[in-house]
């Protein structure tokens, strides 16, 4: 049935000049209906209008990839959990943030650096995180934990677990985090009906330090770029971070785990990055080195 | 506010007087414009076709409610309101009891208490929220004025701000978390609230009402759009808790009551009956005179308009001029500046208003007309909503607005404070003119424009479905409007931008898809119109892609604010059409070898001797070239190749049809048949555009075989030219089988909801359409019935296009 109006809205697009139609349903994206226990029916006046007729489909299922693993444990149905430790950075027990404005003394303990990855940048209610990276430091250690869901369903547990990790003492780290990050999950926690635990947090955003102190010096001032020239970093085999969404969307649809693992491994190095950088911002009192 | 039609056609009152010169002062300062008009009827009895007066009515009043709070009373007693129109009184109590009204009043009746009343209460007592919105945004500025005043007489502390593209992005999150009033437009409210409502979630909390004015404007495509833009503001608010209730306001329309509901699909309450007091109003058609009978030329409406606005203002009469265009304000404006501004040391008596001019210009020449300092003012429609310019006594619109809503809210700007008034139509020579101002039965509004909408217009639908899952994912059983969305939802869902899973569909695009609709079109392939004179790049306009092969081909000469450019350049891929100005004497008219074929009937009645049907069909547009025409004459001066691929689309049509041996028994032959049927296809596109309240580019008319064998336009000899699917000409004696048909047709990929309407008011649009073709003035058949004739048929004694129209109309028309 869907296919007949998919045809015919297809062929009203064209004749309405639309510039970019409906495209064709891609093989990897079957998604799978929801089980109903009747077929849906196109309301009268519309089958008539499009002149829909009833008529059986062959339904080609799509084809499933092989590759699905994913790593990390399935802490609630659809949400991975990852955790790693690595050496600490050498941060004070006393973090002086006064390199960022409003900021003076901040506990180590208190730190959670954190990136999410989104499905777009195009904003509004639509646009949703579907992994959440998080770097904290424990016993020494920076311990970097991830959520990633692979269901729709489980961005409530998502949120939940999140929400778990913040006291209100925590001190929220990021890279452009206050104008991206934290909007996007008060929306998410807005549209679960959730109580938002990261708008009342403090938010170190790194962005508009490492602006200050290292505008001008190169292309630009991206975390990747940062990285590489001031903490040595090299990312090797990365998915760009435009990439992620499709690589989730494709995962979704029954495609292959590969772009999706590399995701992992991209927001895994941003979250460990922002530790670095952390440490490397408050240790560098004086102006960077020339190049 | 049906008026009553007093006289028409009644021209012997005053016999012009021979030898009068064309401008002799009328009378001296008689200041009362009910003398002015009996003095017009009078002197220029041929070109007065109508006259209708609405008889002045007491106001009928009510107290202010107890329920008011205290501080709100004390601010409108503090402004001189001591009671209520009755309206008002009722607008109120229909509030309270918690319905969702339309209140349709007539211009200056004191309309936005009805909605201030219910929402500063609202506001003051229970914190609550409103929403408005209106159609444009200088008409918010305007409309707002009131509140604000009310608010700042009586400090009532209400915060009200106006969200649109102009706000500034910092003021923005105090308006979402603090604003009681938000005044808004339908396009933010789909592309910048919707989309981000979580930002607004605490508006949407406690959000009460909803005020939606000017709803005659939204019909057709925006409507239909607003209709699906409100759907998805109930659901946004339903996911909040809320369910506002909706306050509308509307000109007067003839089903406001059912075009409300069908906007915010509840039930309705209409409050139709004004308690403002009115002073006499006047209205009267003017039909310029015919200055070359063989041609049936008439003078320009711009000289009449000119020369009445000129005889008001000598009477000592505030006048207003509506005039279609910004051009052709400033052309009026000069020819009425001359004669009555020529003392450059005096403060001017003219002015000149419309959209362009700087918002402080515009301030102060509506502060010189408020003061009555202004003698005449020409005016854009910019005028026709709301702007206050205080009192005014003449009323004078060069051109028919579009709609008798229209002209009586045009009109209705003439006599605030219960003064008399007089407004007066002058017909320019556009075809639906001169229907209207020879059917002055129009104007007697017992039977005003339907407005339609068709919110489940397949595309505009699909459209607002992808928005709807952008905002909210769609759980299964949900239901959008009427509508189980859930066939829709999996065709998104087909094509990757949403994700089924267990219960539910969510958006998982990486795009935003309300930028990609805009509210005034049917899918987004618009062409833009690229000026490129003397080296510039500007784009002057926006052609939807439906009309672009009709007039955006290259060659063609396309009028923007009745400039003329000569499209250069057609970038069919890039929707880009390169104009440059031009200075021509012609103007250039498509070919358009139209068929059709009907794919699927749904209903069908039977009208007079054949049949009325309407159905889904299938048009095929192919546009080989063009005719130059020239101005004034009309005469065809030349042609130019096209070459455009043919433009298929479904759509939906009205259609009425006659058989072959009824045919063969009325008309001597099958040619006389088929011209008989492209005049009766003229007229009835003519009186169905009035009926259906439709732009002429919506809905098109066509003429051709039931069965899609052949099709015909009237050729370069005034004929029926009769083509095969091939495009190649037959004769109709050869077609095999030959049951011309008469198509009406939306004029958009999946209609548009204007075909079903006509077919259900069939034999009263063919019954119009008698009447059209048999009260024309011409002889033969002329623009202004069954289309352009040529010469040569002027002369014939029988079987004039005229005839043959009629012939055909009757009989599909009821046997009288």
């Amino acid at each position: 049935m869907s296919a007949v109006l998919a045809e015919k809205l297809r062929a009203l697009q064209q004749q309405a000049g639309k510039a970019t139609p409906l495209p064709n349903p891609s093989p990897t994206r079957g998604g799978g209906s929801p089980p109903s226990p009747q077929p849906p029916q196109v309301p009268e006046n519309i089958r008539r209008l499009l002149g829909l007729r009833t008529r059986s489909l062959s339904v080609v299922p799509a084809p499933r990839a092989h590759d699905r693993h994913l790593p990390g444990d399935e802490i609630a149905p659809g949400l991975r959990y990852l955790e790693s430790r690595h050496d600490g950075p050498p941060l004070p027990a006393s973090i002086d943030a006064r390199f960022a404005r409003d900021f003076t003394d901040i506990a180590r303990d208190d730190v959670l650096c954190f990136d999410t990855e989104t499905t777009g940048l195009a904003g509004g209610t639509g646009t949703r995180a579907f992994m959440i990276g998080a770097a904290d430091l424990v016993d020494g250690q920076l311990r970097i934990r991830q959520l990633l869901t692979t269901t729709l369903a489980a961005e409530q547990a998502m949120l939940e677990t999140f929400a778990r990790w913040l006291s209100p003492a925590t001190v929220l780290v990021s890279y452009n985090g206050r104008s991206y990050d934290a909007p996007l999950l008060k929306a998410r926690y807005r549209l679960a009906r959730l109580p938002c635990p990261v708008t009342p947090l403090a938010h170190l955003d790194l962005l508009h330090p490492s602006r200050r102190r290292w505008r001008g010096r190169w292309e630009n001032c991206r975390l990747a770029t940062i990285e590489r020239q001031v903490l040595g970093v090299m990312r090797e085999d990365d998915l760009p971070g435009s990439e992620a969404p499709r690589a989730w969307r494709d995962y979704l649809g029954g495609g292959p785990a590969t772009d999706l693992r590399r995701v992992l491994a991209h927001n895994h190095t941003d979250v460990r990055s922002l530790a670095s950088l952390l440490t490397h911002l408050t240790q560098v009192h004086a102006p960077a080195p020339p190049l | 506010m049906p008026p009553q039609a007093l006289a028409r056609r009644d021209a012997q009152a005053l016999a012009l007087e021979p030898g009068q010169p064309a401008d002799a002062p009328l009378a001296p300062r008689v200041r009362d414009p009910r003398q002015l008009a009996q003095r017009l009827r009078g002197k220029y009895s041929d070109r007065v076709t109508g006259h209708f007066v609405m008889p002045a009515r007491e106001g009928r009043y009510a107290p202010l409610p107890e329920a008011l709070p205290p501080g709100l009373a004390t601010a409108l007693r503090s402004r001189g309101i001591e009671r209520l129109y009755s309206h008002q009184a009722e607008a109120w109590d229909a509030a309270q009891a918690g319905e969702n009204l339309v209140v349709v009043t007539p211009t200056a009746s004191g309309k936005s208490l009805c909605y201030t009343l219910p929402v500063a209460a609202a506001a003051m007592q229970a914190q609550a929220k409103a929403l408005f919105l209106f159609p444009t945004k200088a008409l918010a500025q305007d409309q707002v004025a009131e509140l604000l005043e009310l608010n700042r007489a009586g400090n009532l502390g209400l915060r009200c701000h106006t969200f649109d593209g102009d706000t500034p992005g910092d003021a923005r999150q105090a308006i979402r978390l603090h604003a009681d009033l938000v005044v808004s437009n339908p396009d933010m409210l789909h592309q910048a609230i919707l989309p981000h409502h979580t930002k607004w979630a605490q508006f949407f909390e406690n959000l009460r009402y909803v005020v939606i004015d000017e709803v005659h404007t939204y019909r057709g495509v925006f409507g239909s759009h607003l209709a699906n833009v409100l759907r998805r503001l109930q659901r946004v608010c339903a996911f909040y808790g809320a369910k506002p209730q909706f306050i509308l306001c509307s000109a007067t329309i003839g089903n406001p009551k059912a075009h409300a509901e069908a906007l915010v699909e509840a039930p309705v309450t209409a409050i139709t009956e004004s308690g403002a007091p009115v002073g006499e109003k006047h209205l009267l058609l003017w039909n310029p005179p015919v200055v070359n009978p063989d041609l049936g030329l008439r003078a320009s409406a711009r000289s009449q308009s000119n020369r009445i606005a000129r005889l008001a203002i000598r009477a000592g009469l505030k006048t207003l001029v509506f005039a279609q265009s910004r051009t052709m304000v400033e052309v009026l404006t000069k020819y009425l500046k001359d004669v009555f501004d020529h003392d450059p040391r005096k403060p001017p008596r003219i002015r000149a208003y419309r959209g362009g001019y700087l918002p402080n210009e515009r301030r102060e020449a509506e502060r010189a007309m408020r003061a009555g300092h202004v003698d005449g003012i020409v005016s854009t429609s910019a005028l026709e909503l709301g702007v206050d310019i205080g009192a005014l006594d003449v009323v004078v619109l060069n051109g028919y607005p579009g709609s008798v809503a229209a002209t009586w809210q045009r009109v209705g700007r003439a006599g605030r404070r219960q003064q008399p008034s007089l407004g007066v139509l002058v017909a320019s020579s556009d075809p639906l003119d001169q229907y209207l101002v020879r059917h002055p039965g129009f104007f007697e509004a017992a039977n005003p424009e339907h407005a339609r909408i068709a919110p489940d217009q397949p595309l505009i639908l699909l459209d607002h479905l992808r928005c709807a899952a952008f905002e909210l994912p769609f759980l299964r059983g949900e239901r959008y409007g009427p509508m189980d969305p859930a066939p829709w939802l999996d065709v998104l869902a087909e094509t990757g931008v949403l994700h089924a899973e267990g219960q539910r569909w969510d958006w998982i695009a990486d795009s935003y898809p309300a930028n990609a609709v805009s509210l005034r079109s049917v899918a987004d392939g618009n062409f833009v119109v690229v000026d490129r004179t003397d080296g510039a790049q500007k784009i002057i306009a926006e052609v939807d892609y439906s009309a672009a092969a009709l007039t955006l081909y290259e060659g063609a000469i396309h009028m923007v604010q009745s400039v003329p450019f000569q499209v250069e350049r057609l970038d069919w891929e890039g929707r880009k059409a390169y104009v440059t100005r031009t200075h021509v004497d012609y103007y250039t008219d498509a070919i358009d070898y139209t068929r059709l074929k009907v794919l699927e009937q749904f209903d069908g009645v039977r009208a007079g001797e054949g049949s009325a049907r309407h159905g889904e069909v299938h048009v095929v547009r192919r546009v080989p070239g063009y005719k130059k025409i020239r101005y004034y004459t009309h005469e065809n001066i030349g042609y130019g190749p096209v070459n455009l691929p043919d433009q298929e689309m479904h759509t939906t049509a009205a259609w009425w049809q006659l058989a072959q041996d009824t045919l063969e028994r009325a008309f001597a032959s099958r040619q006389d048949a088929l011209d008989g049927f492209l005049g009766a296809a003229h007229a009835l596109h003519l009186v169905a555009t009035v009926a259906v309240m439709a732009e002429a580019r919506d809905l098109r008319q066509a003429v051709g075989s039931g069965d899609g064998a052949w099709f015909a336009q009237a050729d370069g000899r005034g004929r029926g030219q009769l083509r095969g699917t091939d495009g190649q000409p037959g004769h109709p004696d050869a077609a095999e089988r030959f049951t011309p048909t008469v198509y009406l047709y939306d004029n958009y990929p999946g209609g548009i909801g204007l075909s079903e309407p006509l077919w259900r008011r069939q034999a009263e649009l063919v019954q119009r359409a008698r009447e059209l073709v048999s009260a024309c003035d011409c002889r033969a058949g002329c623009p202004a019935c069954v289309g352009p004739i040529l010469a040569g048929d002027e002369d014939k004694a029988e079987g004039t296009p005229k005839a043959l129209a009629a012939k055909v109309l009757a009989l599909l028309g009821e046997q009288t």
